[in-house]
């Protein structure tokens, strides 16, 4: 399996190339264009694997869909190229051994021997977070693809970082984070209006998006029309 | 202090590196991520009366973030909308700053509310603009790419699509053409921008998307 990024960052799509027997797992909806011999599949399970129904219905929790895609190569080089609906950028994170966790809207596909299932980081960061209640947790070996709404930076962590609330695409299970106050009083936090942040520590991987889907809506909202 | 607009021009971001001794003033909720090792303050924008007018009359945030570090780290800033941004250096000149234009400045820039004039207020471009004068660099930004004209005379701008501009210009209404071509060419009132001066436009504007998108609601 191959994969290219393509048009970054504005409006990025994955071109990803498979050999015969190969395969992957998408989002649904995600297919823009795919060469005929690529079988597909439609389940609420990982190919060939457990899961089922819960699986699928945690998924939904995730802000994912219930069902899954999976594209299988009938013969060598078959490419297939999937996007969000949204602009954006799309990365490629390499998985060899340990767990990325993903914000739930921002899965976009991941390899056959990548188990994805859906994890609950506790009451606190699903109400503060600003990101989805339920996040999705990627554990095996082989490419995750990830989007956003922005340019997706990544941030190699040692110690401490923050993150305003709303930034987080997704981060290496190495890391663990915590809702904390943002300036260095409650009061100034509030006032200089970030609020609330999300503390990470530890050591590894971070992707952060360049901006923030709810602050781009808030100024849009007001200018439409009721309905 | 280095700094570096990145992601341009579709998704513009500018990420600061500090050193002991930096500080930034942001506007208020620019902040994307940190370094754990940064450290970032509420001030009044401006002193409290600028604060208060930015705020009821500007839509804005009476509060502005500086950011500042005792060892090194990064700051990345960002703005709600997708698009360009642009840094400019002030030696002592004066530039004015659409309402939701301002990301970004050293402190030597001094921020202050101004009266833009009842002709901005009409063409719908805000009754009071930002006034950024002093030393310093300053950083803005814009839904849409970000162009710049070298006005002598007169310009026309279609509402809403106005960033920046230099002190030595004004602003007043007008319509496009005549009453007809006015209302129906869908260009309705526009601002004429007058005087001698450097003027930054943006690509697109809100109005145009929330125009575009109230079409298709159903």
């Amino acid at each position: 399996m191959r994969t290219e990024i393509l048009c970054r960052p504005a409006a990025s799509v994955a071109r990803i190339t498979l050999d015969e027997g190969e395969s992957i797992t998408c989002e649904v909806g995600a297919m823009i264009a795919m060469s005929t011999s690529l079988g597909v599949e439609t389940a609420s399970r990982k190919r060939g694997g457990g899961g089922g129904v819960l699986k699928g219905l945690k998924r939904m929790f995730a802000g994912e869909s219930f069902f899954l895609n999976h594209f299988t190569a009938k013969t060598n080089n078959q490419s297939l190229i999937i996007g969000p609906s949204l602009l954006g950028d799309i990365v490629s994170h390499k998985l060899t051994g340990g767990n990325l966790v993903v914000q739930g809207s921002s899965w976009l596909a991941s390899g056959s021997d990548v188990e994805i299932d859906a994890t609950w980081q506790g009451f606190g960061k699903a109400i503060f977070s600003g990101e989805t209640m339920f996040w999705v947790k990627c554990s095996g070996t082989g490419d995750v693809l990830l989007s956003s709404f922005g340019a997706i930076y990544e941030v190699q962590v040692d110690g401490a970082y923050t993150v305003d609330t709303g930034h987080i695409v997704a981060f290496e299970d190495t890391l663990g984070f915590s809702i904390g106050k943002s300036a260095g009083s409650w009061l100034g936090s509030f006032l200089g209006g970030e609020g609330l942040v999300c503390k990470f520590k530890g050591r590894g991987k971070l992707y952060c998006q360049s901006h923030n889907p709810p602050s781009f809506g808030k100024l849009l909202g007001p200018l439409l029309k009721a309905r | 202090m280095q700094t570096e607009i990145r992601h341009r021009p579709a998704f513009a971001n500018i990420r600061v590196q500090l050193e002991r001794g930096d500080s930034l003033i942001a506007e208020s909720d620019a902040m994307a991520s940190m370094s754990s090792t940064v450290a970032m303050r509420a001030r009044w924008a401006g002193g409290f009366f600028n604060a208060l007018i930015r705020r009821v009359f500007g839509q804005e945030s009476m509060f502005v973030n500086e950011f500042s570090t005792d060892s090194e780290g990064e700051v990345i800033l960002t703005q709600p909308f997708p698009g360009d941004m642009e840094c400019i250096e002030l030696n002592g000149n004066t530039v004015f700053l659409q309402p939701g234009a301002f990301v970004a400045c050293e402190p030597g820039v001094k921020l202050t509310a101004g009266w833009a004039g009842f002709g901005s207020y009409i063409g719908k471009e805000g009754l009071f603009r930002l006034k950024a004068s002093g030393t310093g660099k300053l950083w803005f930004g814009a839904y849409g790419g970000i162009f710049t004209r070298e006005i002598t005379g007169e310009l026309v701008v279609d509402t809403g699509h106005l960033v920046a501009y230099e002190p030595t210009l004004k602003i007043h209404m007008g319509m496009a053409g005549g009453i007809f071509s006015s209302f129906f060419g869908g260009e309705g009132l526009v601002s004429k921008i007058r005087g001698e001066g450097r003027v930054y436009l943006q690509s697109r504007s809100m109005g145009g998307l929330a125009a575009w998108t109230n079409a298709h609601l159903h």
